[in-house]
């Protein structure tokens, strides 16, 4: 416990680190998943294509191979295009934005299944409603498909969350210094890897906890009106 | 003197404070078909979830062919003596319920030989060929390898009905069997508890179905709040109803 | 070809030269997923009864068990038992240590075993919850007995009603199972990440581990289908078949 205390602002840092990374990556993710869902329902072949190739590639390779391909291979593809059209110099992808960028892009694909199964479950009545009480395009949207796509989105986008916020600590292995690095680091450097990796499991729990009551309590008060299964 | 089919003694259930069975007494002789009519919470289909102990009565006595089932009180709660008992006696007391629940994960045939093979411990082949008889019997000899999701309500029911026979019960217990139903099934489920009743088994049907209670029963009984209002011969019965309850009920059906 | 060779950005002839690593890789992936699966889902289906029961002292227990596997990443439940086993004296002087806890493959092993009979536990639990209330009083007033309404009943419906569920297990379990190229283990990833390292490479192992990954989930996603086409066929018949739903079965709930 002393230990803990002794490395406290470590890793606190590096759980500051590994929020900042989750809540980058879910705005990223968030808005990849309203795009791609846009893509898959929309009546373009072409989009349909390409959405359902985004989610096929995600679902196809696992997280961790494609972080270090955009961490690494990615820094050479920019570097040899700077090179080649001499638009830039030498940049550096710093393993936060490799990590915010591929799990961003690898939940998207997530979210569109959530957002697009949110958006078939509205009842098409309502829909029709809505269009025969004179609504416009985008009224519609914000006043009957927004606000009920959001209640039935809920479910998948917590579990979502959830997953995605455990992904994060994947960005340790090529470097970030988020809470597993730094949890680990301590860990090596006083020989009590037990202890620092026991506390940054403690912590992971509370967070994912944290997060579980938060969206029950969401989810309650978006499923107001509606009866229970 | 032999004893009666199924004979039940002050069958009481409360579901907390609310008593819905408030001591019901009756007899079937073998042979026996026993309407049991009554408005929505009037308790019959509890009353008959009380015999086969679906529910657990919260007092009175049940015995099958003088059998009794045996019951005690543990911790303020009443529960069977010996659950072996129980599954034996619910074997001879078959159900057909108002939702067929056939297994959904089992063909047909499956459902059928389920209970004589796993219960009754009768060997496969025998079960089939037996299975294969009463499917003849019900009309549905070329659905044996259907799973249920892919049959009518009606067949399901008489799915149901075969599923029940197969096991050779001294008692049928049939929960509303045609209130699922679509109006044009009805028939085709009626039909074959009419030829059912015609072989002289023993029932006891909960029914809506007042042309079926009156044609097919021996004896009919109107359940009201929980306690039998009036009880006979359908004939008399629906012919001078004694109680106003009775009578504003047959004229509400009609 | 030639020409067609040297303008391929990636190096084939060295993929190819070391193609016999990456099959070493592939068994190393394979065998730490499936054992895992098979161990976690042995140990599910007790534990998922137990968390469909009621009862007081158990139910609770396996709740805690899940609840805690389900909310931490697998790659800090594997770092604890294979890096922080070493730290207690007690643990290295015991039997256990040469030959299981100071492994990387084992201390991976049960790492994933314990991860996925976490989510296994769960996923089951909500298929028997599902079990349709009147089949199994239909199963009871048959006279059938307990056990036999469990595993004759409850457990077949509920395993077929699982199977689409388990398929996105069995994906998230082979992408989990990465985690082992950081505790020093040659799986596909690992020996992707060795070929850059070896050669100072950008791309070609990363790729090709990828590409090994992909035809991996396309087998497995093929041998769901047909599962679900061949197990599934008493539902109903609906509009689509049956969901591919890509959301990852891992959150808490």
């Amino acid at each position: 416990m002393d230990l803990l205390l002794e490395y406290r602002e470590q890793l606190l840092a590096g759980l500051v680190t590994t929020v900042q990374l989750a809540l980058a990556s879910l705005v990223l993710s968030v808005t990849m998943g309203l795009l791609g869902a846009w893509a898959k329902l929309s009546a373009s072949r072409a989009a349909n294509a390409v959405a359902g190739a985004y989610t096929t590639v995600v679902r196809g390779v696992p997280d961790l191979v494609l972080i270090m391909l955009v961490f690494f291979g990615g820094q050479v593809t920019v570097n040899r295009i700077g090179a080649a059209t001499g638009l830039w110099n030498y940049v550096e992808i710093s393993q936060f934005a490799a990590g915010a960028l591929t799990i961003g892009i690898i939940f998207g694909a997530y979210f569109t299944e959530t957002f697009r199964g949110a958006i078939l479950a509205i009842p098409r009545g309502q829909i029709e409603a809505g269009i025969s009480t004179g609504m416009s395009g985008p009224l519609l949207f914000r006043r009957i498909i927004w606000p009920q796509m959001v209640r039935y989105a809920l479910p998948g986008f917590g579990n979502n969350w959830l997953v995605q916020l455990k992904t994060t600590a994947l960005v340790s292995v090529i470097g970030l210094q988020d809470l597993v690095y730094n949890a680990f680091a301590a860990g090596r450097s006083t020989g009590a890897l037990f202890t620092f990796m026991a506390a940054a499991f403690v912590i992971y729990l509370a967070l994912t906890a944290v997060s579980d009551l938060g969206l029950r309590a969401l989810e309650r008060r978006y499923s107001r009106g509606v009866a229970r299964a | 003197m032999t004893d009666p089919a199924l004979r039940v003694e002050n069958i009481r259930k409360s579901f907390g404070d609310h008593e819905v069975l408030k001591g019901i007494s009756m007899t079937a002789e073998k042979g026996d078909v026993v309407a049991i009519l009554g408005a929505s919470g009037s308790g019959k289909s509890t009353f008959l979830r009380c015999i086969n102990l679906l529910e657990t009565p919260t007092d009175g006595t049940v015995w099958l062919k003088g059998e009794e089932m045996r019951m005690t009180s543990h911790r303020g709660e009443r529960r069977p003596v010996d659950h072996r008992q129980v599954e034996r006696m619910r074997s001879k007391l078959a159900m057909v319920f108002q939702g067929f629940n056939l297994w959904s994960h089992m063909t047909v045939m499956e459902n059928i030989i389920e209970g004589p093979v796993h219960v009754l411990g009768t060997p496969r082949r025998e079960a089939r060929d037996k299975a294969a008889a009463l499917l003849a019997k019900v009309g549905l000899s070329d659905r044996a390898e259907y799973y249920p999701a892919h049959l009518s309500g009606g067949q399901q029911q008489r799915v149901a009905i075969a599923r029940a026979l197969a096991m050779e019960p001294d008692v049928m217990l049939f929960d509303e069997p045609t209130s699922a139903l679509d109006p044009e099934l009805v028939g085709e489920v009626l039909a074959v508890m009419r030829a059912l009743a015609d072989e002289g088994r023993t029932m006891l049907v909960v029914t809506h179905e007042m042309a079926f209670a009156r044609d097919v029963s021996s004896k009919t009984v109107f359940l009201n709040k929980g306690e039998i209002c009036e009880q006979g011969a359908p004939a008399d019965l629906f012919r001078n109803p004694q109680t106003e309850q009775f009578q504003a009920f047959l004229s509400r059906m009609n | 070809m030639e020409n067609l060779l040297s303008w391929f950005p990636l190096d084939l002839a060295l993929i190819a030269e070391n193609f016999d690593r990456f099959l070493y890789g592939v068994g190393v992936t394979l065998g730490l997923t499936f054992l895992s699966l098979a161990l976690g889902g042995a140990m599910a289906v007790p534990l998922a009864v137990v968390r469909a029961s009621c009862h007081r002292v158990l139910n609770p227990v396996v709740w805690v068990y899940t609840y805690v596997f389900r909310g931490t990443p697998l790659l800090v439940q594997t770092y604890l038992l294979y890096y922080g086993a070493g730290q207690f004296e007690f643990v290295r002087n015991s039997w256990l240590w040469d030959p299981v806890l100071s492994q990387a493959w084992w201390c991976a092993l049960i790492a994933f075993t314990l991860n996925t009979g976490a989510y296994t536990t769960e996923l089951l639990r909500g298929a028997i919850a599902d079990t349709p209330k009147g089949e199994v009083e239909a199963a009871i007033a048959t006279g059938i007995s307990k056990r036999g309404r469990l595993s004759r009943i409850v457990l077949p419906s509920a395993f077929r009603r699982a199977i689409p569920a388990y398929s996105n297990e069995v994906i998230f379990m082979l992408h989990g199972s990465v985690v082992a190229s950081t505790i020093t283990l040659q799986d596909i990833l690992g020996v992707g990440r060795w070929l850059n390292g070896r050669y100072y490479l950008a791309y070609e192992g990363l790729i090709t581990a990828a590409v090994l990954y992909f035809i991996i989930v396309f087998a497995i996603t093929r041998v769901f289908r047909w599962l679900e086409r061949r197990y599934l066929r008493h539902l109903n018949r609906r509009r689509e078949p049956i969901a591919r739903n890509i959301a990852p079965p891992m959150g808490v709930k």
